[in-house]
């Protein structure tokens, strides 16, 4: 047998658990709804626009003045996607902090962990289980949902396709796959780390809370609705000492800005507007994320003590 | 009545005992009030740093002999700093009634005690009601610590005093918040109470509140022609205002479908009833309360509604007992 083998075992059982469970498919599903609506909602924008830009052009040749291009002709096709950064920073991270929780807590109320330490089964395989399950129930969400997307830009008429329209796709749900997998340890480190699932629930959701409402502002003074735009990561700094230095201090903490850049780059929502953060800067913050939390998860994991892994509420 | 009275007093003191010896509902409630003072602070800074450029603009205008009629000065009006404050209370606000409602039915199901109370000489509605009422107090007492700090730094931090009336528009819009939290507190106490597992409860209270606070805004958001283009499509096709409203009247139909959207959420509600008091939406902006209501009666309105419809739920279904332990 080899030394992945109870790891491999560990990914399947924890796979088959979650999705067993209610509260997964129903996130899951809704997930996969907004994927599949999104694609609609990005199209019928663009029509509404073309739509508008017919009629302005009837009343700027009225009036004899000069007429601009079309905005939809500015921007790319993948642009009709730009409500997908949205679903996955607020359903896709809700969908990993629970599938995070779950491949966690349902050991510990089951009470499986005393037995699994009773096994020939290391501590860290076990958490690399954990971690492969997480990484493979987002990868297959991410799979899903660009392949919708895939057929949606086939299938939608009119679309003019460049030639890197598919790299570009698959950069972007790659870095959404690493929004969402951040979450997903987060939500397995607070599952083994807190004695109360109450809490263990709360902590991933509140830190989400701050990452996407609370910093934004602090760094840039977008508003907490606005900060849910991806347009928002091409807005200029705010003047002032003060965001040139809580920029600096928090910028490489914001998770949920360094993804909106990096969707906005890759699906070129705003192409004569470079966004705030670098494509390097951003990649490192949520590199950086992952590896910090799925070795804090692995670290909780191998000094967890499973004779008291029951929750106490 | 009378005695009935006092058991709903009874459970209500204690339902806020039992809060106040948690630090979850303390810490909720401390993030909202420091997310809503980061927000007002921000907005505050923001603002000064504008008022700055536009003072350094104008000296070197000045210095060099030109006119400064180009420049526009940035406006004060302290009310309008709660823009991101009033967002905070709709996103935290709504998850401290989601955690208070979902703790109020957890702490009877984790210690087995709700059965028990049951079979006491207490009529559902009763305890119901009094559990309800020391949450209420908590929310109102939660949000008004929030609203009241808020104010203090507007005036503090602004050097300007509040009149009477637009002190009148705070308190309506705290009012308004207050509805809004405890229609999230009693959908979470309803899950909590009614689902087999609670952890469940409290992530389809979660589902529900991302649902209806966050998508169908952003969806009728999406749908709004001018946000999809930076800077607005009117504005980048140097599209006046009237030719803009002529426009638009040929979409009059798409726009009531956006605007239905919207309306599915509590928190849009919440949004232009405040909004509109604060003057943060321009068009409101210095105008009198009673123009202000008259004009946007049916969004406090809506939000009452779902306040009373979420309490005849929570109060008409009967409770099951043979659920009610702490985990099946």
């Amino acid at each position: 047998m080899t030394n992945s083998s109870p790891a491999l075992q560990i990914a399947g059982a924890a796979l088959r658990t979650s999705f067993r469970d209610s509260t997964v498919l129903l996130l899951t599903a809704l997930f996969l709804a907004m994927v599949l609506l999104s694609a609609w909602l990005g199209w019928s924008a663009t029509q509404t626009i073309n739509a508008i830009y017919a009629a302005a052009v009837k009343v700027m040749t009225a009036q004899g003045v000069t007429i601009p291009p079309n905005p939809v002709s500015e921007g790319s096709a993948l642009s009709l996607l730009r409500n997908m950064s949205i679903y996955v920073a607020l359903l896709g991270a809700l969908a990993a902090l629970v599938f995070g929780h779950l491949a966690i807590a349902a050991d510990r109320k089951s009470g499986v962990l005393p037995l699994i330490a009773s096994r020939p089964v290391s501590r860290s395989a076990y958490a690399t289980g954990k971690i492969l399950a997480i990484i493979t129930a987002i990868t297959g969400l991410t799979l899903f949902a660009a392949l919708v997307n895939v057929g949606t830009l086939l299938i939608l008429p009119g679309l003019a396709l460049a030639p890197d329209t598919w790299y570009r796709l698959a950069g972007f749900y790659a870095v959404s796959a690493l929004y969402m997998a951040a979450f997903g340890f987060l939500a397995a480190l607070c599952a083994i780390e807190h004695r109360s699932e109450s809490m263990a629930l709360l902590v991933p959701v509140t830190v989400w809370l701050v990452l996407t409402f609370v910093l934004p502002q602090v760094t840039a003074n977008i508003s907490p609705l606005a900060a849910l735009n991806p347009l928002s990561a091409t807005a200029a700094l705010p003047v002032g000492p003060f965001f040139t230095i809580t920029d600096a201090v928090f910028g490489p903490l914001s998770l949920a800005e360094a993804y909106r850049s990096l969707s906005t780059e890759f699906l070129q929502l705003a192409p004569d507007h470079l966004p705030r953060r670098s494509v390097p800067s951003s990649l490192m913050t949520m590199i950086s994320f992952n590896i910090v939390l799925a070795a804090g998860f692995i670290y909780s994991a191998v000094r967890f003590d499973a004779s008291r892994s029951d929750f106490n509420e | 009545m009378n005695r009935r009275f006092d058991q709903v007093r009874a459970i209500a003191a204690k339902e806020i005992r039992d809060a106040l010896r948690t630090y979850v509902v303390a810490s909720i409630a401390g993030f909202l009030l420091l997310a809503a003072m980061v927000a007002l602070a921000v907005s505050a800074i923001a603002l000064h740093g504008d008022v700055l450029a536009y003072e350094e603009a104008k000296a070197l205008l000045i210095s060099l002999g030109k006119s400064v009629d180009s420049l526009v000065a940035p406006a004060y009006f302290p009310l309008r700093l709660m823009r991101g404050f009033i967002e905070q209370t709709e996103i935290v606000g709504a998850v401290l009634g989601i955690v208070l409602g979902y703790r109020a039915a957890a702490i009877e199901r984790g210690r087995n005690t709700l059965a028990l109370v049951m079979t006491r000489p207490i009529s559902q509605s009763t305890f119901l009601a009094g559990k309800t009422g020391g949450n209420l107090v908590l929310i109102t007492a939660s949000l008004a610590l929030a609203f009241l700090t808020g104010v203090i730094a507007i005036v503090t931090v602004g050097g300007v005093s509040l009149t009477g009336e637009e002190l009148m528009k705070v308190f309506l819009s705290f009012v308004a918040a207050s509805f809004y939290t405890a229609s999230f507190f009693l959908l979470g106490f309803f899950l909590a109470l009614h689902m087999r597992r609670l952890p469940h409860a409290l992530l389809y209270a979660f589902a529900i509140w991302l649902t209806f606070v966050l998508v169908a805004p952003q969806i009728g958001d999406t749908l709004d022609p001018d946000n999809q283009v930076s800077g607005g499509v009117f504005k980048k096709l140097n599209i006046a205002k009237p030719q803009e409203k002529e426009i638009l009247l040929s979409f009059a139909s798409y726009e009531t479908a956006r605007n239905a959207i919207e309306e599915a959420s509590p928190a849009k509600h919440l949004e232009r009833t405040t909004f509109a008091l604060l003057g943060i939406k321009e068009i409101y902006n210095g105008v009198p309360i009673r123009t202000i209501l008259y004009e946007r009666m049916r969004d406090p309105v809506a939000l009452f509604l779902i306040f009373a419809a979420m309490a005849i739920l929570l109060f008409g279904r009967r409770i099951d007992l043979t659920r009610l332990t702490k985990e099946t």
